[in-house]
């Protein structure tokens, strides 16, 4: 008995490990690194590899296409760039145009550096300095406090 | 004043709050993607007929001398029966030229829908798989372009045309184009 309900599992489990399998093959290396790079533009935050949209499956069956025909990468992209814009790269170019969204993150980066260094060079740091009075002062003190008990 | 500094969080803050509240009060959706093809030249594209309804092509488009929409649509897309009817009431009312491109449909669906609602298109071709409407950028039914007399693109409208649209966005542009 425990035999059999073996036999099932091993049997059920490597069944479904195998569609899945099947599921995320994709044969042209190229063609999936293409899929990584595209956005879905129905579900816009999903590339085409993750998407099952019906356009996403055209857009893949398209650079697949493509690439058979012997165009480059660079080639498919710009072909899509022509037609559905930048956005289609989830990574953006690095183009004059975008340079501050790639150069933002450095810049507040340094603007905290500055910030920080502005701060700790204001506060000022506190030296073991003793302070010992003058003795005119411990003369006034003496008196102060005896006026007080004094009193 | 020295202390400027102390308040840089806040100055930060409320440059946020503006750029965030732009984005609220414009009421721009991101998710609308604009067309890189304006100003462009509507691409070649083959389309099949529908039975016996005039087949659009590149000829046809230009042939009118006025601006025309063209309207990609589906019988199985929901919102492109909403719009039908202002479609309907461009083409009879205003004049306006339209072509369909049917997307990914079945014809004898397609033609269902033309002999119920109407057909306000003056030509039609059909992209059953899907592939050539990947040169206009469509990435969802219904889009809608305006073409100028010269062939260009001029305006891409994303989603259904409702009555606002007709009157406030579509129209307009075209009696614009028309005066040029």
């Amino acid at each position: 008995m425990r035999i059999i309900i073996l036999n099932f599992l091993y049997i059920f489990f490597t069944i479904s490990l195998v569609y899945a399998q099947e599921n995320l093959k994709v044969n042209n290396i190229e063609a999936k690194e293409l899929y990584e790079e595209l956005r879905c533009l129905v579900c816009q935050n999903q590339s085409l590899l993750d998407s099952d949209a019906p356009l996403a499956l055209d857009l893949k069956k398209l650079v697949l296409y493509k690439l058979e025909q012997g165009l480059s990468k660079e080639e498919i992209k710009e072909f899509l760039v022509e037609r559905y814009g930048e956005f289609i790269l989830l990574k953006p170019t690095f183009t004059i145009k975008n340079i501050l969204l790639w150069v933002a993150p450095f810049i507040f980066v340094l603007f905290g550096f500055f910030l920080t260094f502005l701060f700790l060079r204001k506060t000022p740091v506190s030296k073991e300095e003793v302070f010992t009075l003058t003795e005119a002062e411990k003369e006034k003190l003496k008196k102060v406090l005896n006026k007080d008990i004094i009193e | 004043m020295r202390k400027i500094y102390l308040y840089l969080p806040l100055i930060f803050f409320f440059i946020l709050v503006i750029f965030f509240a732009r984005q609220l009060i414009l009421d721009e959706n991101p998710s609308k993607l604009p067309s890189v093809l304006i100003d462009k030249s509507f691409p070649p594209i083959k389309l099949n007929q529908l039975s016996s309804y005039k087949l659009f092509n590149a000829k046809n488009l230009l042939s009118s001398g006025d601006p025309s929409l063209v309207n990609i649509w589906s019988s199985w897309c929901a919102p492109c029966q909403i719009e039908h009817e202002f479609l309907m009431k461009m083409s009879l009312e205003h004049n306006v030229k339209i072509f369909g491109i049917n997307y990914k449909d079945d014809n004898k669906d397609a033609i269902e829908v033309l002999k119920l609602n109407g057909n306000p298109f003056y030509a039609i071709g059909t992209d059953e798989d899907g592939t050539q409407v990947i040169n206009l950028g469509l990435y969802g039914v219904p889009e809608t372009f305006i073409i100028d007399a010269n062939g260009n693109i001029r305006y891409k409208h994303i989603g259904p045309i409702l009555e606002y649209d007709m009157n406030n966005i579509i129209l307009p542009i075209l009696n614009k184009i028309k005066r040029e």
